[in-house]
């Protein structure tokens, strides 16, 4: 066995090494550019789906999201209960927000959004809009008249902005008046101007909570509540650990508020990434065939030779089959130094997508299984050329 | 001791039947330089190939030193190759991307003789039919004469039992063509080895012990001893 391997590497590397190197570079460059094709397009899918993730958590929802049982409009007691969940193991924030529909008005120009009331500091702990000040700053506790907006809804001067509430021109330090559903106008002092690059969040506003309840007549309500977990991904575990410790409201992971779009989105991504690799693995066959077939036919006879001087026809196919796994394998780290290129190059330079900027998401088990099928369909391609022309009778392959 | 008896070999080409073979028997005794001669057709080739394995007749039976080889298995007709057998084809059958010393030992790496030991056996194979400053050229490098030699020492390099030459000169000038053939008669001299060699060449005739010639599948003469003594060129 070992010996017959031996045989079969002797016979593969002299081919490699003495064979056409064109053809040799052609044929990896051919497998590593599938490679790329097998793990690129699923890690830029990946890589919307996370940044979907990461916007829907940081700007959005949180990890989980508590609501008003059905039928309410606001949960009562909301103090009490953000309490009662901050001290829930593994909770690492909790903000409280009131949403009202308002509409603003700047230098005669108008738009509706929703306006959230939040307590600044809860905010902080909870999401990153804080940190994403492109002008001014964010929200104090003790803020009545400031409100800080998303860029969308504070707009540019003389710039439409696609069907998208804007005032076209805020900046910091301008006067904006919000009405209110109940009728109520406040003029507020733009604070702070942030970009989430989330639609819904920078299309919409913020003002503390103690003026909004102030002017809603609210005390001790909220609309929703964020809550924030120390690890991502672990939501529905939270979601019923919180269910558990008798919360009575509706509460939903950050995927289920989200869910029907991102879902929708994710299957259409799996059909499209399945086709794709798909494609690029029937490349990956025809290539190898094509390249194992022409080799063996055009050493038809070589290989009557070495049948008929006693070398068996196991150790003639292994050494094709090390032939194809040698290509596969330099294709296979010429594809990953690509990827790695590719990768290295988008994650500083991020795809702009509606929902954030988006980098490559390179899996390990993207690539592992990439890897495996690669290597999968190269030696089932490479194996039928290879065991036809060896199980030729020998004097039918000698005379070619 | 090669026996071979009442051999038939058929071919089908289309739907017409070609007898290559129509019934030979022979044996050849250990130490033998026979010479298979005829026309071309005649079924020489035919019988060579069955001889060494890499065609099966018809009918009949082929015993080589007690094994009834028509009835090994694939796989030991091929161990038998490797081990008892040496062939050398008329037109060399080189590997070309393989240099002079690895066409050589590449059988004995089959075997898992260990490397010091078939480096040794390669090199003084190698030497020993004249090709000791070209062991590290390929096949395009050498010319036909000196791959036939190749082609020799690989056929030698496992000390095979019986050597099989299926017209080995056919491609050679006459010069190339002698001195191939006073190599296997020092080979059959100094080390008994046994040579079936198939030909068409009436000069050849003088380096053979025996020639069987055949004559449309079937063996028409044999003539004994044809040398005697010593092979052409050398002294007793």
């Amino acid at each position: 066995m070992f010996t017959g391997l031996r045989v079969s590497a002797f016979l593969a590397w002299k081919s490699i090494e003495r064979g056409s190197k064109g053809t040799l570079a052609l044929t990896i460059m051919i497998i590593a550019l599938i490679f790329v094709n097998l793990i690129f397009l699923p890690s830029i899918i990946s890589g919307v789906v996370r940044a979907f993730d990461d916007q829907s958590i940081d700007f959005d929802f949180g990890n989980l999201v508590i609501e008003p049982r059905e039928g309410d409009q606001y949960i009562d007691d909301a103090a009490n209960l953000q309490r009662k969940v901050d001290r829930i193991p593994g909770i690492t924030g909790t903000s409280p927000r009131i949403a009202a529909g308002v509409t603003y008005f700047y230098r005669g120009r108008n738009a509706a959004s929703t306006l959230y009331g939040i307590k600044p500091a809860d905010e902080r702990a909870v999401t990153k809009i804080a940190d994403r000040m492109v002008e001014g700053e964010f929200l104090s506790n003790g803020d009545t008249d400031a409100i800080i907006m998303g860029t969308t809804l504070a707009g540019r001067e003389g710039e439409e902005a696609g069907g998208l509430p804007s005032l076209r021109g805020v900046v910091v330090g301008s006067p904006v008046e919000v009405v209110y559903p109940n009728g109520e106008a406040r003029t507020y002092r733009v604070k702070g101007i942030y970009e989430t690059q989330s639609i819904s969040i920078d299309a919409s506003a913020f003002v503390t909570a103690r003026e909004m309840n102030g002017v809603l007549g609210l005390h001790d309500q909220a609309s929703i509540i964020l809550v924030k977990t120390d690890v991502n991904g672990r939501e529905a575990e939270y979601k019923t650990e919180l269910l558990s410790y008798g919360i009575q409201e509706d509460i939903w992971t950050y995927q289920e508020k989200s869910g029907g779009f991102v879902n929708q989105a994710i299957q259409s991504f799996d059909i499209i990434t399945a086709i794709s690799a798909l494609v690029s693995l029937i490349i990956a066959v025809v290539v190898v065939f094509i390249v194992i077939f022409i080799n063996t036919v055009n050493r038809r006879r070589q290989i009557g030779i070495l049948k008929a001087i006693g070398i068996s026809q196991g150790v003639i196919v292994n050494s094709y089959i090390l032939q194809v796994l040698f290509i596969t394998a330099v294709g296979t780290l010429a594809g990953i130094a690509l990827t790695a290129g590719l990768t290295i190059y988008l994650t500083a330079y991020p795809l702009a997508f509606p929902g954030g900027p988006v980098s490559p998401d390179v899996e390990a088990s993207a690539v592992i299984q990439s890897v495996a099928s690669l290597f999968a369909v190269s030696v089932a391609a490479g194996y039928i050329p290879a065991w036809r022309v060896a199980n030729e009778d020998i004097l039918t392959a000698i005379r070619g | 001791m090669i026996v071979a008896e009442n051999l038939t070999r058929v071919y089908a080409m289309g739907r017409v039947e070609v007898q290559a073979l129509r019934g030979v028997s022979l044996e050849v005794g250990k130490g033998e330089f026979v010479g298979i001669m005829g026309a071309s057709g005649s079924g020489k080739s035919t019988l060579l190939h069955i001889l060494g394995l890499l065609d099966r007749p018809t009918s009949g039976r082929v015993t080589i030193d007690g094994t009834d080889v028509l009835a090994l298995s694939d796989h030991r007709r091929t161990l038998f190759r490797l081990n008892r057998l040496g062939y050398v084809f008329q037109d060399y059958a080189l590997i070309g991307e393989l240099t002079a010393l690895e066409n050589v030992y590449l059988t004995s790496l089959v075997r898992g003789d260990p490397e010091e030991e078939y480096l040794r056996k390669s090199t003084a194979i190698l030497e020993r039919v004249g090709l000791a400053g070209r062991t590290n050229h390929r096949q395009s490098e050498l010319s036909g004469g000196e791959q036939q030699r190749v082609a020799i020492a690989r056929a030698l390099v496992n000390n095979p039992s019986i050597l099989l030459a299926d017209e080995p000169c056919a491609n050679l000038d006459s010069q190339a063509s002698k001195s191939i053939l006073d190599l296997f008669a020092r080979l059959n001299e100094d080390l008994d080895q046994t040579i079936v060699m198939v030909s068409h060449e009436e000069w050849h005739k003088e380096y053979f012990c025996r020639v069987v010639t055949l004559r449309d599948g079937l063996i028409g003469d044999t003539e004994e001893c044809r040398r005697e003594g010593p092979p052409p060129g050398r002294t007793a």
